[in-house]
């Protein structure tokens, strides 16, 4: 039974953001899972179970946490913090080809968001601190600001972050012809206490304490990094 | 971020039809004219074509520089690369019109099948879709975007047309027809036939018959 009937801009601002039609470039990368596709043959769990470990060591303690640092330095208007939120996610991201790539993401929504979300200092600082070269414009914490610059709040912001993760993947295994609709739809909802637990543990996390820890997955990217035939951007 | 927007053209077409080749001849006589061109390769599976014609064009022909033909992988989805989110082209269009701002224009390449390619305006300035006669003459009467809505339509392979029954006349008819007073050219990209025709388009409906950059600074 609903006990809330409230809705209001924030929530269609959410709605939009999380839509896959966003445009962010995220459909091109599989974050590894075609050169694990090439590996072995991959069925519906082991791709729960990759998603799983990326939300648990990856995406979680560092992009999760990013994000967090994020919104308290945009609701402090503190720039000085933000580009260390941003320097050291740009640095802990060791895979070349996804650094790049998301870099080259971050960029692109910030600027279809600021094509019209006016007047949001923190918005216009963090863009003017990538054009001279002071941040990077790295993808969560780029979201982050896009996300805090259109109200969007903060427990929430972390939700899209994740559950656009999870359907980026879930995206590239069905291109790849590893699952069917049913089955990635079903990941997904088997996958809700995961991202939920994942926004929580992290977003709250300091910034000094953030980390990754996926030292399979990172050869796997490496991997996928060096392949001459292949779709995804890794 | 970029300052300076350097004209893009986009070259659609199924995989197969001659975009990459098309590409290698057209980029020698932009050259000859003193045009400076960059190269974005749209792969589908594979870095092949960027390969090429970097290998071509920069390494052994000394027309380019290596790094100004770079290859972008789709995830899958050329369309959407180009059209709906557009995304990583743009920003490595931008990479390069801040690093390369003596560029007088940049080719985007990227596959896809008639029915739904198109360029995003964002993304293009001036749209080339090639097909090629293998398809039969009645591949322009069937119409669909590409066909339709491009600024110029390029049918490619003709010399052997006779050897698959297509018919030029018939393609040429229904080409004027579908696409009202929008041009299309005829090409061989093998041997280069035709493809002068392709860059004077360029030249007068992109760029509007704007001199080089490197002649103009001299």
């Amino acid at each position: 039974m609903f006990m809330d009937n409230e809705i209001d801009n924030q929530d269609v601002s959410l709605l939009q953001m999380s839509d896959s039609f966003f445009p962010t470039g995220l459909y091109a990368t599989s974050n590894g899972l075609e050169a694990l596709s090439k590996i072995k043959k991959l069925k519906s769990k082991d791709i729960s179970q990759f998603i799983t470990i990326f939300l648990r060591q990856v995406v979680g303690p560092s992009d999760c946490t990013a994000l967090g640092s994020t919104y308290e330095s945009c609701r402090k208007k503190d720039i000085p913090a933000l580009l260390i939120t941003d320097r050291s996610l740009y640095f802990m991201r060791i895979i070349e080809e996804t650094r790049s790539a998301s870099v080259r993401s971050g960029n692109q929504l910030l600027k279809c968001v600021s094509a019209f979300v006016k007047h949001k200092k923190m918005l216009k600082d963090y863009q003017d601190a990538i054009s001279t070269g002071n941040a990077t414009g790295i993808y969560p914490v780029s979201f982050g600001v896009a996300a805090w610059s259109l109200d969007i709040p903060k427990n929430k912001a972390g939700l899209i972050l994740l559950y656009g993760f999870t359907v980026s993947v879930i995206g590239a295994a069905l291109r790849l012809g590893i699952l069917q609709h049913f089955d990635g739809q079903d990941i997904i909802h088997q996958l809700r206490p995961v991202i939920l637990e994942s926004v929580l543990k992290n977003i709250n996390r300091p910034i000094s304490n953030m980390w990754q820890f996926a030292p399979g997955l990172d050869i796997l990217q490496m991997k996928h990094e060096i392949m001459s035939s292949k779709m995804f951007i890794t | 971020m970029s300052s300076h927007r350097i004209p893009r053209v986009g070259i659609g077409g199924p995989v197969g039809s001659g975009k990459t080749m098309l590409i290698e001849q057209i980029v020698p006589i932009l050259s000859a004219k003193g045009y400076k061109a960059g190269i974005i390769s749209n792969d589908v599976v594979s870095k092949e074509d960027a390969e090429r014609m970097r290998r071509n064009l920069a390494t052994e022909r000394g027309l380019m520089q290596e790094d100004l033909v770079i290859g972008v992988a789709t995830g899958g989805c050329p369309h959407t690369a180009v059209r709906e989110d557009p995304s990583i082209n743009l920003s490595v269009v931008e990479e390069m019109e801040l690093k390369h701002d003596y560029l007088d224009l940049i080719l985007i390449e990227s596959g896809g099948d008639n029915i739904t390619t198109t360029f995003s305006p964002a993304l293009a300035d001036y749209f080339i879709y090639i097909i090629d006669v293998t398809g039969g003459d009645k591949y322009p009467r069937k119409r669909g975007l590409g066909i339709e809505s491009c600024d110029l339509l390029v049918i490619n392979k003709i010399d052997i047309a006779p050897y698959v029954g297509a018919d030029l006349k018939i393609m040429e008819r229904d080409a004027k027809i579908v696409r009202s007073s929008k041009p299309t050219v005829f090409v061989n990209s093998k041997t280069g036939q035709g493809v002068d025709g392709i860059v004077s388009n360029i030249i007068r409906d992109l760029l509007f018959e704007a001199r080089p950059k490197s002649l103009v600074k001299n």
